[in-house]
């Protein structure tokens, strides 16, 4: 419990209850759990991507594409389903095996060529974006059949079954993270990249599947979109990364790489989650409502920030410089 | 490295040849609308490239990927850099594409405004699909229609709150309900939902709770009513909570037919976009355009006495029983 | 002269695609007329792409860049418009107004940069919140409709020539000389490219770090602030998402254009060319008609075959280099 409460997890966990205690005085249907279920539920998708987005930042990349990707495989299973019909099985594996492969599209240029990701990401955005709505021309693909959107309701022990694939998710990336060599070269390439290659590590067959594995969750939190929306709009993943990012760097992973956890990241999701579910909840005026969130995310992360480093202050007096902040 | 050029660069040019649009036939008009890859626009494009085809004119239907007005207006420069006859164009803010227009009139060209009105001082004809201070009126009269009642609680879930002409319908509707339907409670600001149909269910989940003696929801923006109607849906609330709005009739069939969606609203943009190249057409042979005109494929206009604005017609319900004779 | 290799190859690019476009369309895109669209095009996309290049040059990022344009630009735009401040003549609130955005985004900028330097917080996190919030206070201050109808003397800036050279050029060939020199030509800039290269070192050497994040945000916010100037004038209003679709498009020139997206080089004349490259195909593209996804789908394919490129010739730059040193060994054995 100590070490829980001196973590860097800490502190945002501190704001989330800071910001549902607020909320709920505020309006008390905000603790019902039928309110807190739904947030969970609705966050899935962004939690999934998360998940894979996590790994990445980890190793100081980044993927913007992820939005591209995730409607691209909305269209692809959408576009499956309507004309072949499928089973549940053959949708899961067209959705995370196409998601893979888009991913790994991007794991290649990035360790194989080299390139910056961000460059990577943002071109194939571009291209995955522009290819799709060339070919759908945005409209929506409606007439869902009936044993998805079954399979989309199906409740356990009162829990959606969504959120059953966000905590799978969440376990398997813990597991890869924390108890597989992957998990180790990851942290090692984020890091110090020269001396991860120098201890052993195979830094291209680590990030090409990093990429591919992100590329597996965008896939997943396709299908599990598709099951909760039931109908699949082109557009409905534009500025998607940016929730992402967003979330896994509020999460405490450094952009620089190096440093980010599961259990962190979760909890930027179920921030963000949490602002916006409260602004309607406790009644914050429409024209104000984007004030309050920007002015708390910039507060969060500031008051986040200045109570590691007075902990670390307290921790060691030796490294001044290194301590400067600086991020991309 | 230079061979490598060459052959990116020659496979390019390959590419760009393959894309260029035939250009033969006597007029040349171009048609954009505020953006492409949305469902509604890519609607009015069929009808905008039919018209060309029956009229025997080479149709251009072209937007930038996003809402912005200066993407809007730098495309609108660059056509007529590449000659137009006709400029038809669906403003995303009608103020910023005052200069471009002036400078495309001075060059000859005939500049109209289609979907939602330019300034008015620089356009030749304003194609409206609706008159709409009547649109935003009838919004609120199916609300009521649907509620059963003209007294109560409801929200507004619209799709952004810069959209300007939904905005104008609101504005119109509100000013209306103030003083045809008094013991209308309107419970909060009009709610904004990104374009985006998750939005629009996740906020009315929201909405649901924060506000638990709401009896309608009105949707403008054509995924609002669709994601309204199904976060009533799944709450079992259909018979408590009237969802109504705009919304294209594939999209909304599934929820007119379960209940969650009472009825919705919309004109035909295909129709739309065969009108606006029907009458530049005539404009461009010098024709009149007068109120009570018959044209074909699309019908009876009204033209107002400005001799400028245009309107198309009424629009069309659609509810469980009709959805079905609808295809876009 | 190796230093500029990257920048060579970049006008190499540019060229082939002018040729091509040239090809394609001799009338139309060579015509007096495209070739002066393009240059009213181009300052307003350059001088943001200019913001977001100092930023990235740090190592960090400039997510809020075209939110405090549209930002510092409703500020002025209430005033050019007439709302507040009535009465005053039209010089006056033109100038007043041109002073309200610099200080505006000069406050915009005070705001990212105490969080990133003092606070410090991670840029891509800060930036992401004040975007939100910048937007949030446009949306507040207009209520999402356009702020519009301004005197006819503020259409000089973003529509008249001076000798045949649009006035956005003019101010945009400016700002990218006046950068240039202070990056490149200065101890300043010195600073900029070692806070980005190697902040630690920076830190030894007695550069005080934050100050100096502190300016380049600051910096990065007038650019933004005066690219507003320029698309006010274009566009004849203010909006909350004016220039939106800049955001990304300037980190992707800035690092077309070479500069190291972890921050400490990357050169002004790169960026400009980069600018210009991108406009050249949007602008070429059009007239071509080409279905705007398609041509979103090309810049993409063209942003990752130039980085491919310069990758692999820096490459084989270094295999020749090493090469040559395993050769001197081998003589010297």
């Amino acid at each position: 419990m100590k070490q829980l409460l001196r973590s860097k997890e800490a502190g945002i966990l501190l704001i989330i209850v800071l910001l549902s205690l607020l909320i709920t005085l505020k309006n008390p249907v905000f603790l019902t759990s039928s309110n807190l279920l739904d947030i969970l539920k609705n966050n899935t998708v962004p939690g999934i991507v998360a998940m894979g987005m996590l790994l990445v930042i980890i190793t100081g990349g980044i993927d913007v594409s992820v939005g591209a990707m995730t409607a691209a495989v909305t269209v692809i299973i959408g576009k499956y389903m309507v004309h072949a019909g499928g089973n549940l099985l053959t949708v899961f594996l067209l959705g995370c095996g196409s998601g893979a492969i888009l991913g790994a599209i991007n794991g290649f240029f990035v360790a194989k060529l080299d390139i910056p990701p961000i460059v990577v990401t943002l071109g194939t955005m571009s291209i995955i974006n522009g290819g799709m709505l060339y070919y759908t021309g945005g409209s929506w693909i409606t007439n869902i059949p009936k044993w998805f959107i079954d399979f989309g309701r199906i409740k356990l022990l009162g829990i959606p079954v969504q959120i059953l694939f966000l905590v799978g998710a969440a376990v398997l990336t813990h597991w890869v993270l924390r108890y597989t060599l992957i998990g180790r070269g990851v942290f090692a390439v984020g890091g110090n990249p020269i001396a991860a290659v120098r201890a052993g590590f195979h830094k291209d067959k680590i990030l090409l599947f990093l990429y591919s594995y992100l590329g597996f969750m965008v896939g997943l939190a396709a299908v599990v979109h598709t099951s909760i929306m039931r109908q699949v709009d082109p557009n409905a993943f534009f500025s998607f990364e940016m929730t992402v990012i967003a979330a896994v760097v509020l999460g405490g992973a450094n952009v620089l790489g190096g440093e980010g956890s599961v259990f962190g990241t979760i909890l930027g999701v179920m921030m963000l989650a949490v602002i916006q579910n409260g602004l309607i909840l406790a009644w914050i005026p429409t024209y104000w409502q984007q004030i309050v969130v920007g002015a708390i995310i910039l507060l969060a992360v500031s008051l986040d920030v200045m109570q590691n480093r007075r902990r670390q202050d307290q921790l060691t007096r030796i490294d001044v410089a290194g301590e400067a902040p600086f991020g991309g | 490295m230079k061979k490598s050029l060459r052959v990116i660069l020659l496979a390019a040019l390959v590419c760009s040849l393959f894309f260029v649009t035939a250009q033969a036939k006597e007029y040349t008009i171009l048609v954009m609308p505020k953006l492409v890859g949305i469902p509604y626009f890519n609607a009015s494009e069929t009808g905008a490239l039919q018209a060309g085809k029956d009229l025997g004119v080479n149709v251009i239907y072209a937007g930038p990927t996003q809402a912005d007005a200066a993407a809007q207006v730098k495309m609108i420069e660059d056509y007529i850099s590449r000659g137009v006859d006709a400029i038809a164009v669906a403003p995303n803010d009608p103020a910023a594409l005052t200069p471009v227009l002036r400078r495309a009139k001075q060059r000859g060209i005939l500049v109209m405004d289609w979907d939602t009105p330019a300034d008015k001082s620089v356009v030749e004809l304003s194609v409206h699909q609706i008159d709409d201070k009547v649109y935003g009126e009838h919004n609120w009269d199916l609300l009521v229609e649907a509620m059963g009642t003209d007294e109560g609680e409801y929200a507004i879930i619209t799709g952004g709150l810069a959209a300007a002409n939904l905005n104008t319908w609101i504005d119109h509707g509100l000013a209306y309900a103030k003083e045809k339907y008094p013991n209308l409670k309107l419970v909060t600001e009009r709610i904004p939902s990104d374009e985006k149909q998750q939005e629009a269910y996740r906020k009315t989940l929201d909405l649901l709770r924060a506000y638990p003696n709401l009896k309608g929801i009105i949707g403008i923006s054509t995924p609002a009513p669709i994601g309204a109607a199904q976060a009533v849906e799944e709450r079992g609330l259909q018979d408590k909570v009237a969802v109504v709005g705009t919304a294209l009739p594939n999209d909304s069939a599934p929820y007119l037919k379960s209940g969650a969606l009472k009825v919705s609203t919309l004109w035909d943009p295909a129709k739309l976009g065969y009108l606006t190249v029907a009458l530049a057409v005539k404009r461009l042979n010098g024709e009149e355009v007068y109120d009570g005109m018959e044209i074909s494929n699309v019908g009876v206009i009204d033209v107002w006495d400005d001799g400028i604005t245009v309107i198309m017609g009424p629009p069309t319900d659609f509810t469980a029983d009709n959805v079905d004779q609808f295809d876009f | 002269m190796e230093n500029n290799k990257k920048e060579y190859m970049l006008c190499g690019v540019l060229a082939i695609i002018v040729i091509i476009m040239s090809i394609l369309s001799p009338d139309r895109f060579l015509s007096l007329y495209n070739l002066q669209t393009m240059a009213f095009q181009l300052p307003e996309f350059g001088i943001i792409a200019l913001g977001m290049m100092i930023v990235i040059l740090t190592g960090g990022i400039n997510l809020s860049i075209t939110s405090g344009s549209a930002l510092a630009g409703i500020m002025a735009a209430f005033i050019l418009s007439g709302r507040v401040m009535v009465g005053a003549s039209i010089g006056m609130s033109i100038a007043l107004a041109i002073g309200v955005i610099l200080v505006t985004s000069v406050l915009l900028g005070l705001l990212n940069g105490f969080v990133v330097a003092y606070i410090g917080v991670t840029p891509i996190l800060v930036t992401l919140g004040s975007k939100t919030l910048y937007e949030g206070i446009s949306m507040w201050l207009t209520k999402g409709g356009a702020i519009s109808n301004f005197p006819e003397a503020y259409y000089w800036f973003g529509n008249e020539s001076i000798i045949g050279i649009p006035v956005p050029m003019i101010i945009f060939i400016i700002i990218a000389l006046i950068t240039y020199v202070l990056l490149e030509k200065t101890p300043w800039g010195t600073r900029v490219y070692m806070v980005g290269s190697n902040p630690t070192a920076a830190v030894f050497s007695g550069i005080n770090i934050k100050r100096v994040l502190m300016q380049v945000y600051v910096y990065s916010a007038l650019m933004a602030g005066l690219a507003g100037v320029i698309m006010l004038s274009r566009y004849n209003s203010a909006k909350v998402d004016l220039g939106s679709s800049y955001l990304l498009q300037s980190v992707a020139a800035v690092v077309l254009g070479g500069t190291n997206i972890a921050g400490g080089s990357g050169k002004v004349f790169g960026t400009v060319i980069a600018v210009a490259i991108l406009q050249v195909i949007s602008s070429g593209l059009n007239i071509l008609g080409v279905n705007r996804f398609i041509i979103d789908m090309i810049t993409g394919a063209i942003l990752i075959a130039v980085l491919t490129l310069n990758i692999i010739s820096n490459r084989r730059e270094s295999r020749r280099k090493s090469d040559e040193t395993v050769l001197v060994a081998e003589n010297r054995g």
